[in-house]
């Protein structure tokens, strides 16, 4: 199996490789380090939330609200900087507030989620409305740009190590991590089981609401984190900057292979999957195709990949369940 | 220390409106097989699942494991006291590896950020790989395994948890007889260690085989623990079925007219094979048999949602093909199943709604829109022939008791008008009351001309309530007898029977009282 989910990822994988090989036909600015450097630190924000959708999508749920409850995080963010000193100080706090901004609000998702038992497209469908009132009620709708921000969050923006800039190295540590947390926590093992089989998980004793609880949680902490990468990236804050991007992450998250229904999902094949939506927007980008037409293309790519997704895993079960029969007569 | 590693006494588990278990008793020693037996419906998941801690007992019962309270409230505190459950439909995980589904739950009552060794997870499963003679590689996924390598990998749990109790509930039922004979082997092992094991099944010649003392429950209650020495099978099956008769038997010959409709040769590979049997014109036709006997599947074959692989059937002297549910409506089949609040009622939806759907295309107006006069007259007509209370059309389905939604599946099938209706368990669920009536209403449609099979596991049930049984077991027809002439252990005997190997793979899993699953 180690071997089908890998060619499962494998797939993805060879997509992006094909796409690559032709755009950089298209156009030589496509195969160049410093394009690939923008295509992923633009691509930050999405790849950490898409990291967070995937551990709900692997426990079969799903949250609507994640771009407006970043866009939460970034409008709180822009007040606190109002207040906070031109010190390495601010950035610290910030990195402590803005996650602790996003478990809150995460959280809220959870609670409902797990000890109320509504379903989560409808609690989140409901804090994405509720949030993005109340920060358009805060925020007037108005941008607020970087003249209030500590002068020491915009050098920490700007940091490069070894030519690479921070948003990326971010990203990776956020990536490494909830790999960890799924490869080897008692935890990240729950989340699996009950995407699996949640009777069983039930049976071997795993607290299936404090699980819900952790990954609504863990994607809030994730979106708190994508919102200070988005502040830096932007050097600013729209509080309609990110409207619609819910739907950009869960489609990345399932083209990489997790499935909707619960219990398959991995950081690598999301890593992939936003890569791939990336650098087709980048390539049609580079090859001036209309926006009209990437969102099309986009939404094909989506439909057919989940499509074979689905009958090659029906066409597994169906042989699976031939060798029972055969084996049982 | 006690020679009982399990001892249950006076334990009673009341639902609302059903004591599933009164005053039951369960004593198992150290390192003995013990098989717990009754027919479907007579306690033995529920016994399960108090002694697993997914139901509390009511108070007043004895539940001592190892000499001491036992104190097991959730799944978990079985487990971690040494008592592994192998439900029949298993507890696995198809998305992780046969390592990780052995080491699942071992530190389930430790911190969620305690990090997991897979060196070490990999040197128990292997142990317990090993111990069980079994060589499955760690790594695959467990989806990729066969029913008997995942039941192998549920018992290496069990063993990986230094289980001192292991219940495995009808291991058998979905296995081959070459992979029977290696359950024993491991079960003898496990004996040999010293482990207890509690195996339901209905097979008796297994039970005899494998197990060295045995309890009976009958209706929720207990009838006896007996050594395998003391008792022989027809002894067991009078106690399983002594069941207190609620209904009047048909003690009256039906008056048969001719024959009106016909299965032939019917097969399915894993469900049921050459299956021949004819219906005539004012019989009710009784289909009996263990759960998984393969009656439901052949109901569900004729209604076309499970294709038979070959076979023919013919309703009044026509040959029908039928690939679909909706060939059979057509065709003048209905077909009422078990679940019926699964698969036979809208719920949320109101009675009018239900009792039209079959039917609403015909039931529309010039401007091919739905009459709704239409559709309530033939509503309320329904309503009163069936007496559904109340009386009110627009009323939600589920806002009706059990009998009274019944009725609605009932009617929702009559205004189709059908020539044959096929009934699961119809009286499932619903209180005595209203499964007389619905009794009465299946004799009213064989009257009214309707032919009418009734599938059906409550012996006394079929006794009251049919003219004609037969008797299904592993697949097959292994009985056929007027209704006047039967009885339940006759019934019971076939049913129960295990002779040969002619297992057609049934692997279902629900025994119909198990809706209020974990």
């Amino acid at each position: 199996m180690k071997f089908l989910l890998k060619q499962k990822e494998f797939s993805v994988l060879a997509i992006v490789v094909i796409i690559s090989i032709i755009l950089s036909f298209v156009s030589p600015v496509f195969l160049t380090v410093e394009n690939w450097l923008d295509i992923i630190e633009g691509n930050a924000v999405i790849g950490i939330l898409a990291i967070g959708m995937t551990l709900i999508i692997i426990t079969s749920d799903i949250d609507v609200s994640v771009a407006a409850l970043t866009t939460a995080v970034t409008v709180s963010i822009g007040y606190l900087f109002q207040f906070l000193p031109d010190s390495w100080i601010s950035v610290v706090l910030i990195f402590l507030i803005a996650p602790l901004i996003g478990i809150l609000l995460g959280s809220f998702n959870g609670l409902l989620v797990s000890k109320i038992k509504i379903p989560a497209i409808v609690v989140t469908l409901g804090t994405l409305n509720i949030f993005s009132g109340l920060v358009l009620y805060i925020t007037n709708g108005n941008y607020i740009n970087s003249t209030n921000f500590p002068d020491s969050f915009m050098a920490f923006s700007n940091i490069e190590i070894a030519g690479i800039p921070i948003l990326i190295y971010l990203f990776a540590l956020v990536a490494a991590g909830t790999w960890f947390i799924l490869k080897y926590t008692l935890i990240g093992r729950s989340v699996l089981a009950i995407g699996g089989n949640a009777q069983s998980s039930v049976r071997v004793g795993i607290n299936f609401e404090k699980v819900k609880m952790f990954v609504f949680s863990y994607m809030g902490f994730l979106a708190g984190i994508a919102a200070i990468a988005q502040t830096s990236y932007t050097s600013a804050i729209d509080p309609n900057g990110l409207a619609g991007l819910e739907l950009t992450v869960i489609a990345a998250v399932v083209l990489g292979g997790a499935n909707i229904h619960g219990g398959r999902g991995s950081i690598p094949g999301t890593l992939l999957g936003v890569l791939l939506l990336a650098i087709m927007q980048n390539g049609m980008i580079l090859a001036r195709i209309d926006t009209f037409w990437q969102n099309v293309v986009t939404g094909a790519i989506i439909v057919i990949a989940v499509s074979y997704d689905e009958i090659n895993h029906r066409r597994n079960q169906e042989k699976l369940s031939n060798i029972d029969v055969k084996e049982a007569s | 220390m006690s020679d009982y590693i399990l001892e249950m006494e006076h334990i009673s588990k009341t639902f609302p409106g059903v004591k599933a278990l009164d005053n039951v008793e369960l004593k198992v020693k150290r390192g003995e097989v013990h098989a717990l037996i009754g027919e479907n419906g007579a306690g033995k998941s529920t016994l399960i699942k108090v002694l697993a801690g997914i139901h509390d007992a009511d108070a007043g019962g004895k539940y001592l494991f190892e000499g001491e309270e036992a104190d097991i409230h959730q799944p978990l505190d079985a487990t971690l006291k040494g008592i592994s459950i192998i439900y029949q439909d298993l507890s696995l995980f198809p998305n992780l590896s046969v390592a990780e589904n052995i080491y699942i739950g071992r530190d389930s009552n430790k911190k969620p950020w305690k990090k997991i060794n897979w060196k070490s997870m990999k040197d128990l499963a292997e142990k317990a790989m090993n111990e069980l003679d079994m060589d499955i590689d760690l790594n695959k996924k467990v989806e990729l395994l066969s029913i008997a390598q995942q039941q192998m990998i549920e018992i290496a749990r069990a063993l990986a948890f230094d289980s001192k109790l292991i219940v495995m509930d009808e291991p058998t039922s979905s296995l081959s007889s070459g992979e029977v004979e290696k359950l024993y082997k491991v079960i003898d092992t496990l004996k040999e260690r010293g482990i207890s094991v509690i195996f339901i099944s209905h097979k008796l010649k297994e039970l005899f085989r494998v197990s060295d003392r045995l309890t009976v429950l009958r209706d929720g209650q207990y009838v006896g623990t007996y050594g395998v020495n003391e008792i022989n099978e027809q002894e067991l099956i009078k106690l399983m079925v002594g069941r207190e008769v609620v209904y009047e038997r048909n003690t009256e010959k039906a008056d048969i007219g001719e024959k009106m409709f016909e299965v032939n040769n019917f097969s399915k590979e894993g469900n049921f094979k050459d299956i021949n049997f004819s219906l005539h014109k004012g019989e009710i036709l009784a289909i009996t048999g263990l759960v998984g006997s393969g009656r439901t599947e052949l109901a569900q074959s004729i209604f076309g949602v499970n294709k038979a692989d070959q076979g023919t059937i013919r309703l009044n002297g026509e040959d029908l093909t039928i690939s679909s549910a909706e060939d059979a409506v057509k065709n003048g089949i209905a077909y009422i199943p078990e679940a019926r609040q699964v698969q036979g009622l809208v719920l949320g939806q109101s009675v009018v709604n239900n009792m039209t759907l079959p039917v609403i295309d015909t039931l529309r107006n010039k401007f091919k829109l739905i009459d709704h006069n239409i559709e309530k007259n033939l509503t309320n007509q329904y309503i009163k022939s069936l007496d559904v209370r109340p009386s009110m059309p627009d009323m939600p389905a589920d806002k009706l008791s059990g009998g009274n939604q019944q009725k609605v599946v009932i009617g929702k099938w009559l205004s189709a008008q059908p020539k044959l209706l096929i009934i699961d368990e119809p009286t499932n669920g619903i209180d005595i009351g209203a499964k007389t009536e619905i009794h009465k209403l299946l004799r009213r449609m064989v009257n009214e001309g309707i032919g009418v099979i009734m599938i059906s596991s409550e012996l006394p049930e079929v006794l009251s309530v049919s003219d004609r049984i037969l008797v299904m077991s592993r697949g097959r027809i292994e009985g056929e007898m007027n209704t006047i002439d039967a009885d339940q252990e006759k019934i019971m005997n076939i049913a129960l029977d295990t002779e040969g190997e002619k297992d057609v793979g049934n692997s279902e899993v629900s025994d119909g009282k198990s809706h209020q699953e974990v």
